[in-house]
């Protein structure tokens, strides 16, 4: 045999280190399980705005922001991975989300409803779980905001933002300053930015500059970018110096917010004694006898094989590469060739428009699983397919969740459950 | 109702009727273009971009590989820094053995069409991509050509000699007096519609010139007169590796995705060739795109399985000969037609047909006949005459790419696919009516690489709000004639050129009428422009570009929420036509 086969060391293979694949190493590992994450490269954490989003719209309405989600979980389809998961573990695993994000120095806040963010284009985000750092932009508060851009910097239009917010009741204006105050760097990369932050020595010049522009009764809109490693000491001392509430506004990608979460819940699995390996492809699976024997990988000199007790698939569907297709219209899952949702039929993945009410029917399809989070036959949702495999997050059947606005709230309850389920085998 | 009064009046900004304003600004005449949308917005922004040698139609049409070598060699000169010298193969593949070669051989002697044979092994050396199994290659001069760009050089060239463009204006009318009848009746000018500003103007001319292409029947039909331009759909694809840098057409005669050009960061693959009713509203069948991918596997093995970018159809005008009687119209692959002579209706022409490579001739015989029912004769000089932005030299691929490494650019760039930075969109959008961020596409290419306006539509946006808040389109939506030097096309796709103003620029006081709010809202230039985006990658999306476009959603509804912007009941003059369904349907097999 030329390929390496590492043999069950661990409990659990996680495919993936999105949220999904994140969390449920983390609730996993906590049980005490031995738990091995592999991923292919950086998860979508590094492209979205760093907020958990539980449920923004509802498809049949949506127009119109979900107040609270945790009154509408009940309104969603039967085969909706919250209907699968159920209120109580949605709850519990939004709770214990909580937890490690406290535990780990970078707290986000659950507030009475969703949270309503301006974003970079001024549109309010309805999000349940915000970092800490946004809490203050919510626009159901009426206090005027102060929108601060950078001259130069390219992911942030700080009059657009406020003339959008004035559009919608949301007192706000806005002014520009330097990026000098931030980096004399030519490459004007978010993560760059942040990371110059980082140095208390900008924060006096910075949060002066503030200070003048700001009027009082005023908070300030700044975009994401006030520190990374060093994310709370950079927002407080800026906050302080700046004298009046700051809160960030996410931008396009790469995520500074995303990346401090990915950074601390990474942290926190080095703790707790979990390997996360970057840049190992899985690329296909053996099975036997209704199990998954091992796991093969993509490694720079031969193939390898991965073996545990259980696998969890985490390789967030289309967006994470865990899907591919090609011109013929045929979707296919590609570490265990599990049966889609998915239409196999190109004619029937899009509509007309861009930006439907209803998404793209392509997004909708999935890995169908039982209410345990493990992938089922296709035309029995109570048979798993396999006794070793579960799914969890961007690969569930049964929603859009960048459509609804509930990426991240999929995957954190849904790996979050997978693991409760491990822990109790 | 504004009134222009000029001598000849051109309907059309293509191509051909761009250069039947140059040629005749540069004649002496007085000169109104209109187009009813941004130039280059029909058939001459939608084709693959090849140069033509002549090679093509050495057997099928030997006028007609006459004519494309004659222009290949002018328009190297003229208008250098839009054509890429790629050169050109045709190549022999297993499936085109047969008499054709050696026809190929004698008809490239024949008609002047430069012809070397080079060898398997020095072909495969220049291409290593090339299928190894073809058995014969020819060289000759076939290019690429931008026409985004060689257009607006062309209409530069024609400011500077006087003449007027105005886009956004649409033909609603013709203006004609007398009656068919006893043979009195003549086409005055034309009413039009400005659609930035709201509202009408009359323009009269000495003579009108229909230089519309595929929508030439339709504008005859407003002077009573039919004449048979059928829309010919021609659907291209195009990878996004470049998997070329020569021209590869098969050595065959010419038939359905049977050429691959690639032109600037990317190979196009075409076409198909599809009579259709409407040149308006084109559809991409999945099977066109199948067959451009499976033709294009003929010619570089595996180029099917590389990311497609984009999918896109033009429309070529197929004129049918219906006139029976004495003609001295040119009757060539172009049709020059001349109303008076032929439908009793005077001071009106049509030119249609043809191709982009002999744009340039089509327009100085057009102009040729406009003189002589002016009661004058004038020489053409276009043939001698370059257009703005020649002195760069010809179009190299890495010439952005080294601008901004020459002048550490980097931070500036707001379309990193195709090396935009913020100075040349600003500087591009000052000078436009900017209804949509489409014009600005065909300025300076933004959103046309692989992420297909994932991060650039929401800075383009972002920076185009902070003009308009500056004032910079106050009163003349910068659509009218410009002052000749105000807007320096000849520098519009350099990196190094375009200059960042500190703020930009306050509105001139001469302008002073204001612009319809509604074209400048920042939220519908957004939603348009990534509909528009959409519609062309809809017929392709599969494996990676699908991932791209997911990741597009992310951006665009969970990180920017547009979905819920305010001023979602706005429209524009192309949002309807954005909105046109070209969603994949079941129709796997040719009709």
């Amino acid at each position: 045999m030329n390929t390496n086969t590492s043999r069950g060391e661990a409990d659990l293979l996680v495919i993936g280190a999105g949220l999904s694949g994140l969390m449920a190493a983390w609730q996993a590992a906590r049980a005490g399980l031995r738990v091995h994450v592999i991923a292919k490269g950086a998860p979508s954490l590094h492209w979205t705005a760093g907020t958990v989003d539980v449920l923004g719209y509802m498809a049949a309405a949506s127009a119109t922001a979900v107040a609270d989600p945790m009154n509408a979980l009940s309104a969603l389809p039967g085969y909706h991975p919250y209907s699968l998961l159920g209120a109580a573990q949605v709850r519990a695993a939004l709770a214990d989300f909580l937890a490690l994000t406290e535990a780990a120095g970078l707290p986000y806040v659950q507030g009475d409803g969703n949270w309503l963010l301006p974003s970079a284009v001024g549109a309010l985000r309805p999000t349940w779980l915000t970092p800490q750092a946004q809490a203050a932009g919510d626009a159901r508060r009426t206090a005027p905001m102060l929108i601060v851009g950078f001259s130069g910097l390219r992911d942030f239009y700080p009059h657009l933002i406020a003339e959008n917010l004035g559009k919608q009741g949301v007192p706000a204006r806005a002014a520009m300053l330097p990026l000098e105050l931030i980096s004399t760097a030519r490459d004007r990369n978010a993560i760059h930015l942040a990371h110059a932050l980082d140095e208390p020595q900008r924060h006096q010049a910075l949060g002066r500059a503030l200070r003048q522009l700001v009027q009082p009764g005023e908070r300030i809109g700044l975009p994401a970018l006030l520190g990374l490693e060093d994310h709370g000491a950079t927002w407080a001392a800026l906050q302080s110096a700046a004298g009046a509430a700051l809160f960030e506004i996410p931008m396009l990608p790469p995520s500074v917010p995303g990346t401090r979460l990915f950074q601390a819940i990474r942290r926190s699995l080095r703790d707790l004694g979990v390997r996360v390996d970057m840049g190992i492809e899985a690329i296909r699976s053996h099975t036997a006898a209704g199990r998954i024997e091992w796991v093969e990988t993509a490694t720079s000199a031969r193939p390898m094989r991965l073996s545990a007790a259980c696998y969890l698939l985490a390789s967030g569907g289309v967006l994470g590469g865990g899907f591919d297709s090609d011109h013929t219209g045929r979707m296919r899952e590609v570490v265990f060739d599990l049966p889609l949702t998915v239409p196999q039929r190109r004619s029937h993945w899009f509509r007309a428009e861009f930006m439907h009410p209803a998404g793209q029917p392509v997004f909708q399809g999935g890995v169908a699983v039982t209410a345990a989070m493990q992938p089922c036959h296709p035309d029995d949702p109570a048979q798993p397919l396999y006794a070793n495999l579960w799914a969890a997050g961007g690969v569930l059947a049964g929603a859009d969740p960048i459509q609804e606005r509930s990426l991240e709230g999929i995957a954190l309850t849904s790996g979050w459950a997978v693991a409760q389920a491990l822990a109790r085998r | 109702m504004k009134r222009i009064e000029t001598e000849i009046l051109v309907i059309g900004g293509g191509a051909t009727g761009t250069g039947v304003a140059w040629d005749a600004a540069l004649r002496g005449f007085k000169v109104v273009l209109i187009e009813r949308r941004d130039l280059t917005h029909g058939t001459t922004g939608r084709y693959h971009g090849l140069l033509h040698s002549g090679g093509r139609y050495v057997v099928k049409d030997p006028q007609s590989a006459v004519e494309c070598i004659h222009e290949n060699r002018i328009l190297r000169k003229t208008h250098a820094h839009c054509i890429e010298d790629t050169g050109g193969f045709f190549v022999v593949t297993p499936e085109d053995e047969g008499p054709y070669p050696d026809k190929f051989v004698e008809g490239c002697a024949a008609t002047g069409v430069p012809c070397h044979e080079i060898s398997i092994a020095a072909a495969l050396r220049r291409e290593p991509l090339l299928n190894p199994r073809i058995s014969r290659v020819f060289e000759v001069p076939d290019g690429s050509s931008d026409s985004f760009l060689a257009t607006h050089a062309t209409a530069q060239a024609a400011r500077q000699a006087g003449a007027q463009l105005l886009i956004y204006h649409e033909l609603y009318s013709l203006i004609i007096e007398g009656a068919a009848e006893n043979g009195t009746q003549r086409v005055l000018g034309a009413r039009v519609h400005d659609a930035a500003k709201g509202h009408d103007v009359e323009i009269r001319a000495a003579l009108t010139i229909n230089a519309t292409g595929a929508w030439a029947g339709q504008v005859t039909a407003m002077a009573g007169i039919r004449i048979s331009v059928i829309p010919g759909k021609g659907t291209m694809v195009a990878m996004n590796h470049r998997a070329l840098n020569t021209v590869v057409n098969r050595c065959k005669m010419p038939a359905d995705g049977d050429i691959i050009v690639p032109v600037h960061t990317v190979a196009v693959i075409g076409t198909t060739d599809e009579r259709v009713a409407d040149p308006e509203n084109l559809r991409i069948e999945p099977w066109e795109v199948n067959l451009m991918l499976e033709e294009g596997d003929k010619m570089v093995p595996g180029l099917s399985r590389a990311r497609v970018v984009r999918a896109w159809a033009g429309v070529r005008p197929l004129y049918q000969e219906d006139y029976a009687g004495a003609s001295r119209d040119a009757t060539r692959k172009f049709a020059l037609l001349d109303h008076r002579e032929r439908h009793n209706v005077a001071g009106f022409i049509t030119i249609t047909g043809g191709k982009w490579t002999t744009f340039r001739l089509m327009a100085e015989k057009t102009v040729d006949m406009a003189a002589e029912h002016l009661g004058t004769r004038r020489p053409c000089t276009t043939a001698s005459t370059s257009v703005p932005g020649t002195q760069q030299g010809a179009y190299w691929l890495g010439h952005r790419l080294h601008e901004i490494e020459e002048n550490a650019l980097q931070g500036e760039l707001i379309c990193e696919c195709e090396l935009v930075t913020r100075a040349m969109l600003e500087n591009a959008a000052r000078q436009n009516p900017t209804i949509t961020l489409d014009d600005l596409r065909r300025d300076v290419r933004l959103g046309m690489g692989p992420c297909q306006g994932g991060f650039c539509t929401y800075r383009a946006v972002g920076i185009v709000h902070a003009l308009g808040q500056a004032g910079v389109w106050q009163g003349d939506a910068g659509h009218q004639t410009h002052a000749a030097e105000e807007w320096d096309v000849a520098m519009m796709q350099s990196p190094a050129h375009n200059v960042a103003e500190s703020s930009p620029q306050q509105g001139t006081a001469d302008r002073a009428e204001t612009c319809t709010p509604r074209l400048f809202n920042p939220n519908l230039l957004l939603r348009d422009f990534l509909q528009e985006r959409w519609k062309g990658v809809l017929p392709i999306l599969w494996g990676r570009q699908l991932k791209q476009e997911r990741l597009d959603e992310l951006i665009y509804l969970a990180v920017l929420n547009a979905d819920h912007l305010p001023d979602a009941a706005l429209t524009s003059p192309l949002s309807e036509f954005y909105r046109f369904d070209t969603t994949p349907n079941d129709k796997e097999v040719r009709a």
